[in-house]
């Protein structure tokens, strides 16, 4: 395990084919080898891997879009002043979507002159591709929309559920839309009939979404466990109990991280802790036991054997399972 | 270090459209006063300041899932306070104090609200006061045909009554008469270009427990004849005919017998729909009686009531119960002793529209020990 300390708080954390890198609130990307970027005027509000797998792709509140590699960084696209609040990444299209106020823009990781712009009528809060990145979902107040991501002239598929909307994700097999919501719920959508899941039950804000077990689980932040919702078979987890892992009454789970393709959760605590366990096995692994600020960014290699984390003090950890 | 301390404090200014809040705001940031503000505008205009930091927002406002029709909140604060603590260092305050200005129409409870509805922007930033900046020239009118505007007077922690060379001293004394009416927690700062201390704006505390110290409602309402004073039922003449007249156009249901100009805002004795109501008693109160109480009123009317405030005497208890109401959020708790030698009383004000004063009074009352 090694830890750092840096002198801004960590607003993300990714890991790329090489290592981990960890996008700070002054603007700065550090990579795990020492390389350091500094390319945004302002903080960094949201980050994902680049889809070649190489570097990582940040949104600031100076409203650029920046792609950082080890040895060099550029502008892929602006936002004219706004803030870039959400970005997601695509390996299998290649594409790029991200979030500026009401807009949804999508630009091309290999075609420098290829961007579409998509409004919506309220601010969009999250943004997610499908597995194959062809479709991309925002969420927004009012439920969540689905795009076609090349399409230029289009109207997107609303799904409708009242309320405040704050992040998106989807299933890894295509078949279902997750949001979470302001007032401590999910909200799931089969996409087939559109048939609203409603997924409650939570003490707090849900901050993270991650499915794992080849798209059987989902994990969630937001109780004194990570919260798992089966999704097997058409119904999904309709019908059906969540279950919750490492519940401790005195902290809540903040983050969570995992893969699709294995069966490996990794937990943030509000504590400062950071836990590593297989919902199919036995017990916690604590990656780091002593508690301190609040675990603000978290992440798992694509092979699920490194986790990295950062608190709210801007120390940070990486660790090989 | 205290809990309180690691907030950022947030100020609200409200005012309609040309009563002065980007003078205000420009003056808050040019100022050499060595704080780094970052402000949340509606419209990027003519701020541009190198130091500070000015966010748009877009005033989304939206109701919250939880039952309660009154409880909307604005989402794009959640959004932007979010953003702006990832500027935080460790251990060292991103910003001295964050500043939200609010559009000319806008409604102050869902700003207020947020501040205490959502989770992580309570649990990083701390509601210092809201301050309704007024023009003395146009209040009056305002008053008469905006129902924002009387929301944001009757909402405000404190008035500022701007350009106030533009009027005569006898329209002054009219419009903070109309003001004290409508809001009499609020002290009123007279100004002119938004020429205010700033220390009258920033870290006022008006949400703050530890400093509602002095509820009064006779302070708040100097002795008849003075300057401001709100003639009500206890000065002891019909003021109904005293001073009534209006603008022309406006159709009161009192009287209007009186022939005067017509221009200005002068004399008038409008029943706005939102009052404040001073309610005080001298003896105990049943603790429970009036908890019970409280939380029966703002649950019925707690649409209509905008703020409360108040300091009770409870029996029993050696330290004041403390109180105040956004709406149907409440905030309660024993704060200091009484003193030896002080004088033990119960006061309480309730600014909203449409109360029924009686009814008030005899509730009020009725929790007594």
């Amino acid at each position: 395990m090694r830890t750092t300390t840096f002198d801004a708080q960590i607003t993300a954390v990714v890991f790329d084919d090489t290592g981990a890198i960890f996008a700070l609130g002054d603007g700065s990307v550090r990579f795990e080898d020492g390389a350091f970027s500094s390319a945004h005027d302002g903080a960094i509000l949201c980050a994902v891997v680049h889809p070649s797998g190489d570097g990582v792709v940040t949104g600031g509140d100076d409203g650029r879009l920046i792609w950082h590699r080890r040895d060099e960084a550029g502008v892929l696209a602006t936002a004219r002043g706004q803030w870039i609040d959400a970005v997601d990444a695509s390996a299998e299209s290649g594409l790029i979507a991200f979030s500026a106020g009401k807009t949804l823009s999508v630009i091309d990781a290999k075609d420098a002159g290829f961007r579409r712009d998509f409004q919506h009528e309220r601010t969009v809060s999250g943004v997610a591709f499908e597995p194959k990145g062809r479709r991309i979902a925002t969420s927004t107040y009012g439920g969540a929309a689905l795009w076609f991501a090349r399409i230029a002239q289009q109207k997107p598929t609303l799904l409708k559920w009242a309320g405040s909307h704050t992040a998106v994700t989807f299933s890894p097999d295509g078949a279902f839309v997750v949001t979470a919501m302001q007032d401590a719920q999910l909200h799931g959508w089969r996409l087939k009939d559109q048939r609203d899941m409603r997924m409650g039950g939570y003490p707090s804000k849900v901050r993270a979404m991650s499915f794992l077990s080849n798209g059987q689980l989902l994990a969630t932040s937001g109780a004194q466990g990570a919260v798992l919702w089966p999704f097997i078979g058409a119904n999904g987890p309709m019908g059906r109990e969540a279950t919750e892992i490492g519940f401790d009454e005195g902290s809540l789970v903040a983050l969570v991280a995992s893969r699709p393709k294995h069966g490996l959760l990794a937990a943030g605590l509000n504590d400062g802790r950071v836990w590593l366990a297989d919902p199919a096995g036995q017990g916690l692994n604590f990656l780091k036991a002593e508690r301190g600020a609040p675990i603000t960014a978290l992440a798992m290699s694509a092979d699920a054997k490194r986790v990295a984390w950062a608190d709210e003090d801007g120390q940070a950890g990486v660790a090989t399972v | 270090m205290s809990a309180m301390s690691d907030k950022i404090p947030v100020t609200v200014l409200t005012g309609y459209l040309g009563a002065g809040k980007t003078t205000l705001l420009n003056r808050i940031l040019t100022e050499d006063h060595g704080k780094r503000y970052a402000v949340i505008v509606n419209e990027f205009g003519e701020i541009g300041i190198d130091n500070d930091l000015v966010v748009g927002a877009d005033e989304d406002v939206f109701e919250m899932n939880n039952g309660c029709v009154c409880c909307t909140v604005r989402g794009d604060l959640i959004r932007v306070v979010a953003g702006l603590m990832k500027r935080q260092r460790p251990d060292k305050p991103a910003f001295d104090a964050i500043i939200v200005e609010t559009t000319g129409l806008a409604d102050p409870g869902p700003v207020a609200q947020t501040f205490f509805v959502d989770e992580d922007v309570k649990a990083k930033t701390q509601l210092d006061s809201v301050t309704a900046l007024v023009d003395a020239k146009h209040v009056m009118a305002r008053l008469d045909d905006s129902k924002e505007a009387r929301e944001q007077v009757a909402f405000a922690d404190r008035i500022i009554l701007n350009k106030t060379d533009l009027v005569s001293e006898a329209e002054l004394v009219e419009v903070e008469r109309r003001l004290r009416r409508l809001n009499p927690l609020a002290p009123i700062t007279r100004a002119e270009r938004a020429n205010v201390p700033l220390d009258q704006v920033l870290g006022l505390g008006g949400f703050d427990l530890a400093r509602i110290l002095d509820i009064n409602p006779e302070f708040a309402n100097p002795a008849h004849g003075e300057h401001g004073h709100v003639h009500d039922e206890h000065c002891g003449h019909d003021h109904d005919h005293d001073h009534g007249h209006g603008h022309e156009g406006h159709d009161h249901d009192h009287d209007h017998s009186h022939g005067a100009p017509s221009s200005g805002a002068r004399g008038h004795a409008h029943e706005d729909d939102i009052k404040g109501i001073s309610l005080s008693l001298e003896r105990p109160m049943d603790g429970a009686r009036f908890t019970a109480w409280l939380d029966r009123l703002l649950g019925e009317q707690g649409q209509n009531i905008l703020r409360a405030k108040g300091i009770i005497d409870v029996q029993g208890e050696d330290r004041r119960l403390v109180f105040q109401a956004v709406h149907m959020i409440l905030e309660g708790d024993l704060q200091k002793p009484w003193g030896a030698t002080e004088r033990r009383w119960s006061r309480a004000v309730f600014i909203g529209r449409d109360l029924d004063e009686a009814a008030l009074k005899a509730g009020f009352e009725a929790c007594a020990a």
